[in-house]
């Protein structure tokens, strides 16, 4: 077959497919709620913050907690998850409402203090109520991960991770898990779905 | 690709099988597994209350420290009750942890080995590694264990079923690995890996979903798939990084099998090698922190290379390459440039060929577009190239688009004109464009 019918074809089937994919199906539905009590309490305690200081997070059990999971040298999934929380930090500016947002590294070896440092500057998230937050070691992001459904694995340097943020309400019950396809407003920590 | 083996198949198969069976547990499993999730609902109960009572005792001392004036407080030493109440937080505080750390590791052990891996299909014009054929195309299916084997231990298998030339499917260990961690100072790896050279090589493996592009710089295309050089060794490797003020320094240092030409393609010798001849390398690599999307690196790697069908065409392999790679959100730049400054063996003259590419994407949203161009001047009285099927000069111009259909799944197009320029019986002279699509799954 003549090379430019193949690629007049691959390229209708390449363009016309995610069009198809984007208009088929509801939205995803967020992930089922694992069970709420004592969330925080459950959670690994002790984490370095970007400035290598200290932090038990059990600290922070009077707030509002918006958690995820993230990895420095992610340039797919990650940014989107930071932009979806820096969008919903801006509704909850107008609201007048706050929460902390805590983001946890995949990968304590790269994501060290320094490197969620250079990470928050480079992306302007110098709020101090955005914690950046480095694992002493890797069973204590699992630990983390599995107490809150973050799945991810290892591929070498990169981390096969899906998109999560799970809200913690002030005393460390678990309010909601958003999961794939899931952007959080600040009407869904309101009521709490 | 090496020659179809059935019986390379009917094992992969049946590796493959049972790696299945282990992930699903056996009746006798399920027992155990339902008694063990029982004494950790019990365990998870106790630290419930346990922690209900720290709870309770940190608000006691909290009262406790608000009645007391200040002054006085800071003057006096601490009452009996406080020290007493203090002294109980601290121990409840470490049964909890203890607990929790054993509820923690019998989970782990229980866990199983979880497998993962990738998997890629696609159509064009050709087949994007053997342009003879045409239609649709298997690419391969690659199954990725990592276990956590203790403290310091760790493992890595990377098994790959993929579709030859003539429609075969071939099995093979792609990475075996086991390695002791030395804390912070870095890894030292016994057994089959990606050669560390450059930043492709060790950046991408067999896993096309994490790539942008839809395949690899034909040169540097793995050994049974056109590349020129070792993308595997066996051998031991050491590699680690440490973070300076200034930014984040990688190493590493390998001494591996020294590589033959055997068939006309690049054989890692596996097994071992008759003559205990040895490849040596190494790999700095640097990202600075105040620019840390960037990495530059050096790499350089020697070793005698085996002619299996003509043992007068041995040759010494000397390469020195450069990389540099930024990588930001929005945008990917990758370029690699490898310097060969071979000698004929024994006492034969030396051979001066260069190979290269650079590839640019923008990441917006869903969508990453990306263009490539890759060119490669190799000296065909090299007996290196000479003795290679894939050892012909080239350049070629890609453009190519990336969709994200979802988090896991790919779908990449790819429009590419190549041009040899090197006569060889596998690849005359000429040229030829490609139409290619990709479906690729990570899992």
């Amino acid at each position: 077959m003549d090379m430019r019918a193949y690629a007049f074809g691959l390229v209708v089937l390449g363009f016309g497919f995610p069009a198809a994919a984007a208009s088929a199906g509801p939205p995803m539905a967020p992930a089922a709620t694992p069970p709420a009590a004592s969330a925080l309490a459950s959670l690994p305690a002790h984490w370095l913050d970007d400035q290598g200081r200290p932090l038990d997070l059990r600290s922070l059990a009077d707030r509002r907690l918006v958690m995820t999971m993230a990895y420095a040298t992610c340039h797919r999934i990650c940014p989107m998850t930071i932009h979806h929380l820096e969008a919903l930090q801006q509704e909850l500016d107008v609201a007048g409402e706050q929460a902390t947002f805590v983001v946890v590294g995949f990968d304590p070896d790269s994501d060290d203090p320094a490197a969620w440092h250079q990470y928050r500057q480079d992306r302007g998230l110098n709020r101090p109520n955005w914690l950046f937050l480095t694992a002493h070691d890797a069973a204590q992001v699992r630990q983390f991960a599995d107490r809150l459904g973050f799945e991810f694995w290892r591929y070498d340097e990169h981390v096969m991770h899906d998109e999560r943020v799970v809200v913690l309400a002030p005393g460390g019950a678990l309010q909601l898990s958003a999961g794939p396809g899931h952007v959080l407003h600040a009407s869904d920590l309101s009521t709490g779905t | 690709m090496h020659a179809p083996k059935r019986l390379s198949f009917a094992f992969g198969l049946a590796l493959a099988a049972a790696g299945m069976a282990q992930a699903a547990p056996a009746p006798s499993a399920s027992q155990r597994i339902d008694s063990l999730e029982q004494r950790l609902a019990q365990s998870q109960k106790l630290i419930e209350q346990l922690g209900a009572e720290v709870h309770a005792l940190q608000a006691q001392i909290a009262q406790q420290a608000a009645a007391r004036p200040a002054a006085a407080a800071a003057a006096e030493p601490a009452p009996p009750a406080a020290a007493d109440q203090s002294e109980r937080l601290a121990s409840v505080e470490h049964q909890v942890e203890q607990i929790t750390a054993s509820s923690n590791s019998a989970h782990g052990e229980d866990r199983g080995l979880p497998l993962h891996g990738f998997a890629d299909v696609g159509v064009g014009n050709h087949n994007p590694l053997t342009p003879a054929n045409k239609g649709a195309a298997v690419g391969s299916v690659d199954f990725y264990l990592a276990p956590q084997l203790g403290e310091h231990t760790r493992g890595l298998v990377e098994l790959n079923f993929e579709v030859g030339e003539d429609g075969g499917v071939g099995v093979d260990l792609e990475r075996t690995q086991l390695g002791y961690q030395f804390g912070n100072t870095g890894t030292l790896w016994l057994g089959r890996f990606h050669t560390p050279y450059g930043y492709w090589n060790t950046a991408f493996h067999h896993g096309m979903q994490i790539a942008t592009s839809l395949r690899r710089p034909r040169f540097l295309a793995f050994e049974d798939q056109g590349g020129i050089l070792p993308a595997h060794s066996t051998g031991v490797w050491f590699t680690g990084n440490q973070r300076t003020g200034a930014g984040k320094l990688g190493y590493d240092l390998y001494v591996t099998n020294a590589q033959a030409i055997d068939g006309g393609v690049l054989d890692m010798r596996q097994a071992g090698n008759a003559d205990g001849q040895v490849t040596v390398g190494g790999r700095l690599s640097f990202q600075p922190s105040s620019l840390d999307s960037l990495q530059v690196g050096v790499s350089a790697l020697s070793g005698r290379i085996e002619d299996a069908i003509d043992p007068a065409n041995d040759t010494r392999l000397n390469v020195f390459a450069l990389h540099a790679d930024w990588d930001s959100d929005a945008l990917e730049a990758l370029a690699e440039v490898y310097f060969f400054r071979d000698e004929a063996l024994p006492g034969g003259g030396s051979h001066s060929s260069t190979a290269g590419y650079l590839q640019l994407g923008y990441r917006a949203g869903r969508y990453t577009p990306y263009a490539r161009y890759e060119r490669t001047a190799l000296d065909q009285a090299d007996g290196y190239f000479a003795a290679q099927l894939s050892g012909a000069s080239y350049h070629r111009e890609a453009l190519g688009l990336r969709y994200d259909i979802d988090l896991k799944s790919a779908l990449k197009l790819e429009l590419a004109q190549t041009h040899n320029t090197d006569g060889t019986l596998a690849r005359p002279d000429g040229s030829y464009g490609d139409a290619l699509l990709q479906y690729a799954v990570r899992f």
